[in-house]
């Protein structure tokens, strides 16, 4: 196993995968060279992430990154999610990532950050 | 299936009469299969061919001409090869079955034949379904469930509904005790390429050679666009598992994967063989394949789902350059699609 535990799990079971009934934020990123694309889906209720869902075609790690970050995500006030801090992701994934892999693991934190950015 | 409508719009310019034979069986080797047609015009005019030329479609002609005269629908059966082609083996040596008829340019037929060509402008398929006990009744069925005409009798026109569009390909059948061709118009067929790398792109130019709608669909803008694919349909950028699921995927469409990843290609074969998507093929040696077949088999697909990966893609030609390669994979889409109609 080349990614430890917590990523081959996320990522053959992603919580928080498809897509929400009428979300009250969207937003669509893609790496431009290795393809990986994600769209992100945030329902907002009293100023927090009610819940958040992601798809798309993404690497192991990808995957594995956005299951996990719409799980913490939830019942964070906008500005907490918008905030959130890029090392406790790439922890909670408790695999030492290369140079080259760190953008998987973040491409979700960045969907989210700009489907957020005109709610705040 | 020729544009049938299209030849009959053509001839209709100059022609007052017109005999139409369609080919309504096979037997043995012959160079064209069930649904060929050929028009004879009552002013001399020729179009289509139910052979590939020669002594059979000379006969054909004449037979249309009395057609002409008499009026009344023939049915023939022709051996392909005389017995001097036989001798030196010259000849296909299979048998035809022939359908030849007079057509009324203004009558219900040719209108079947208008509304088969909307219906496959649309992108959907038609089966229209001809007693061949009496060639004047005949069913029209389209895809999206609409009727038009009829066999004879309710049961008749219940039993042809529920056989017209199994088998991908116009063929002969016994249903309810009578004999009725079943000629099925489908779309153009469709080249699903998923991955817009250097291989795709000379699949695209290639594909519409030899008939086929294109649509290429990447995730990167910067791969898909129309300098790189100048002759492509259409373009899809976008989450390639999503998109694929908006495609009709049908027994004419062929979805071929180079893209060479198994982040796209895991979601998007599962797409591909939850439809009826008539090829799908993936580029990658056969280690790769294993594993990604795996990781289909670890969803839940069955083995049979899996079977229909070709994996290596295309046929052994020794293909390198990515043309050849190309090459390669339509070759295998065609004889697929010919095993298909066998």
């Amino acid at each position: 196993m080349i990614y430890g535990a917590v990523i081959s799990e996320h990522y053959r079971r992603p919580r928080n995968q498809g897509a929400l009934e009428s979300p009250d934020a969207v937003h669509e990123g893609f790496n431009p060279l290795c393809g990986d694309r994600l769209r992100m889906e945030v329902k907002i209720e009293g100023g927090r992430i009610a819940a958040a869902r992601f798809r798309g075609d993404a690497c192991m790690v990808a995957i594995a990154a956005a299951s996990l970050l719409t799980d913490f995500v939830r019942g964070l006030s906008i500005a907490e999610a918008a905030a959130f801090p890029r090392e406790q992701l790439l922890a909670a994934l408790e695999a030492p990532l290369r140079p080259s892999r760190l953008g998987c693991a973040t491409l979700p934190l960045e969907v989210l950050r700009a489907a957020l950015r005109e709610r705040l | 299936m020729e544009q049938v409508y299209s030849q009959l719009e053509a001839l209709g310019k100059s022609e007052r009469r017109v005999a139409m034979a369609t080919l309504i069986g096979t037997r043995g080797a012959t160079p064209k299969k069930e649904g060929a047609k050929m028009w004879v015009g009552a002013d001399g005019q020729v179009r289509g061919s139910v052979t590939i030329g020669g002594c059979v479609d000379a006969k054909v002609i004449a037979e249309a001409e009395t057609v002409l005269s008499a009026g009344a629908a023939r049915r023939l059966s022709m051996a392909l090869g005389d017995e001097d082609a036989w001798e030196i083996g010259l000849s296909c040596g299979g048998t035809v079955e022939l359908l030849v008829e007079q057509l009324d340019l203004e009558g219900a037929l040719v209108r079947m034949y208008r509304r088969i060509a909307g219906e496959i402008e649309q992108g959907r398929a038609a089966c229209l379904v001809r007693s061949l006990r009496d060639p004047a009744q005949s069913l029209l069925l389209l895809q999206g469930g609409e009727s038009e005409g009829t066999l004879g009798t309710p049961e008749l026109d219940r039993a042809a509904r529920e056989i017209a569009f199994a088998r991908g390909a116009s063929r002969s059948e016994t249903i309810a005790g009578e004999e009725a061709f079943f000629e099925l118009h489908t779309p153009r067929p469709h080249l699903v390429l998923v991955g817009a790398g250097h291989i795709s792109m000379p699949l695209v130019p290639l594909a519409r050679t030899l008939g086929f709608r294109t649509t290429v669909i990447d995730a990167r803008p910067r791969f898909a666009n129309r300098e790189r694919f100048p002759e492509v349909d259409e373009i899809k950028v976008g989450i390639a598992s999503e998109i694929i699921g908006q495609i009709r995927l049908v027994p004419s469409t062929a979805v071929v994967l180079t893209v060479h990843d198994y982040k796209v290609e895991v979601p998007v074969l599962k797409a591909a063989l939850a439809s009826s998507a008539g090829y799908v093929g993936m580029l990658g040696n056969k280690r790769r394949g294993k594993a990604v077949l795996e990781m289909l088999r670890e969803q839940g697909l069955s083995e049979e789902q899996l079977a229909r990966v070709h994996v290596p893609l295309g046929l052994d030609i020794g293909a390198q350059s990515a043309a050849e390669i190309a090459l390669s994979a339509l070759g295998q889409i065609i004889a697929e699609r010919g095993r298909g109609r066998e």
